[in-house]
């Protein structure tokens, strides 16, 4: 009896979800970018610190969230991009000009994707908080807070009441402020993480928060954070900081 | 597209200070497209006892004449009022009855409940499609809009709120949870049960 071939299939996935959560605010003169440092596959945790959040220039953040080995890849290649920049140019590039340089290297890859959602938090030339979000492929937006990664779902709606005060009434002859205060955006960035923490299992272990200050700003808002650490080496300019915070490691 | 989720809507409730809260949207739609917005899914069962019955739209109703019939009839057989406690169970027992071709409903149960002392005692719980009870000490969700309704009732509740504070809250939980979700929202109402009365609002709420 002769044995006949049968086709088969095989398939190779190069994606994989690595869970955890990201988020940015923007204040009038500052913004705050955070991450959770939880990375895990599946029911898997791999490893309890693994940064989402990473400085790009003295003004720039980028929280990448997705598949983590495509972030860090991608991260990787615009910190060279921007190298390539400042020594042709010799000044770090401009927020807004980041975040065209990421749709553009999110757009080069439309048909084999980086499977990373970035937000990119920072100071704009004109001195105000900004905040771009990204979609896989380089759709992007500039907001004033955006939340991603797996507990998106939980962390959004509550960031639209307490930061656009939707379905809020402002009190009669007051309306609402535009702008945040810096002491009441970390207090919500908090809450978020560790009601996320809370109810979902991806997201857990650390939360690192950056803050961006526009120049000259000075440090009001920070005074009396506890561990607070100052990543600039010059008061000149703008400046980032960082706040680590534990949450629930179960 | 799951049974669960072709009519679209959510429920939430809420434990206060020797009071409970529960609020739905009123949204029915098949898939994408809206059919009404004015689809009640939380009924009165007695005077301190309400349930919510998201899920499939055919089923909330079927359910809902379901308890309906069972709680008079242990109304009459008993001469007492149902406890929620007691009512809950027997909830869960209907659905679990079905447990191989269920109800597509994930139902929410709120009441206050008489101890032996004649004292009355919060009381909030919510079960799947088959069944399984989860009685929760602070807050209780569901429907298509759940994952949303966690993450602002997390952020939002806090332990013994006063009935008009805790209607605040569950207000501003189910409204910002359902702006996020496009199968609930088109209208909300929200019931605050206190020991002597029960305060019902319809919210104006986002129609888009």
């Amino acid at each position: 009896m002769d044995s006949i071939a049968h086709p088969t299939q095989r398939q190779f996935n190069p994606y994989s979800d690595n869970g955890g959560t990201i988020l940015a605010i923007a204040g009038a003169d500052f913004t705050v970018i955070a991450g959770d440092t939880r990375q895990s596959e599946g029911y898997s945790i791999q490893t309890r610190y693994a940064p989402k959040v990473f400085p790009l220039t003295d003004r720039a953040v980028l929280a990448v969230n997705g598949f983590a080995a495509d972030g860090n890849m991608f991260v990787k290649k615009v910190k060279q991009r921007l190298e390539w920049y400042r020594h042709a140019h010799s000044k770090d590039m401009p927020l807004r000009a980041i975040a065209r340089l990421i749709q553009t290297m999110l757009y080069a890859r439309r048909f084999f994707p980086f499977y990373v959602y970035n937000i990119l938090g920072g100071i704009e030339e004109d001195g105000t908080g900004a905040v771009y979000s990204f979609d896989p492929v380089g759709s992007y937006e500039r907001e004033a807070c955006r939340a991603a990664g797996a507990a998106q779902s939980l962390v959004q709606p509550f960031l639209d009441n307490q930061i656009y005060f939707n379905n809020q009434q402002p009190a009669p002859g007051t309306s609402h402020p535009v702008h945040l205060p810096l002491p009441t955006i970390l207090s919500i960035v908090i809450d978020s993480f560790t009601g996320a923490t809370e109810r979902h299992i991806e997201v857990g272990d650390g939360l690192e928060m950056y803050v961006v200050l526009a120049k000259g700003r000075g440090v009001q808002g920070l005074e009396d954070v506890r561990g607070v650490q100052e990543l600039s080496v010059t008061e000149e300019g703008e400046r980032i900081f960082v706040i680590r915070r534990d949450l629930k490691k179960d | 597209m799951s049974a669960l989720e072709y009519n679209g809507g959510s429920v939430i409730a809420m434990v206060g200070k020797d009071c409970v809260a529960i609020a739905s949207d009123l949204r029915l739609g098949t898939q994408a497209l809206g059919i009404s917005s004015n689809f009640q899914r939380v009924f009165p069962m007695t005077d301190r006892l309400y349930v919510g019955l998201p899920g499939l739209g055919t089923d909330v109703t079927t359910l809902y004449e379901r308890f309906r019939y069972r709680v008079n009839m242990y109304t009459i057989k008993e001469e007492r009022e149902i406890n929620p406690e007691t009512f809950a169970h027997m909830v869960s027992s209907t659905l679990y009855q079905h447990r191989f071709g269920p109800y597509f409903i994930e139902p929410v149960v709120a009441g206050l409940s008489k101890s032996p002392t004649g004292a009355l005692k919060p009381f909030i719980a919510a079960m799947d499609l088959i069944g399984c009870i989860n009685f929760a000490k602070d807050f209780v969700v569901a429907g298509t809009a759940s994952s949303k309704l966690y993450g602002v009732a997390e952020g939002l509740w806090e332990p013994d709120l006063e009935p008009e504070d805790l209607f605040e809250t569950i207000s501003q939980t189910l409204l910002n949870a359902v702006d996020r979700d496009a199968f609930s929202g088109w209208g909300a109402v929200v019931h605050v049960i206190t020991k002597d009365r029960v305060i019902s609002r319809t919210l104006k709420a986002r129609m888009d």
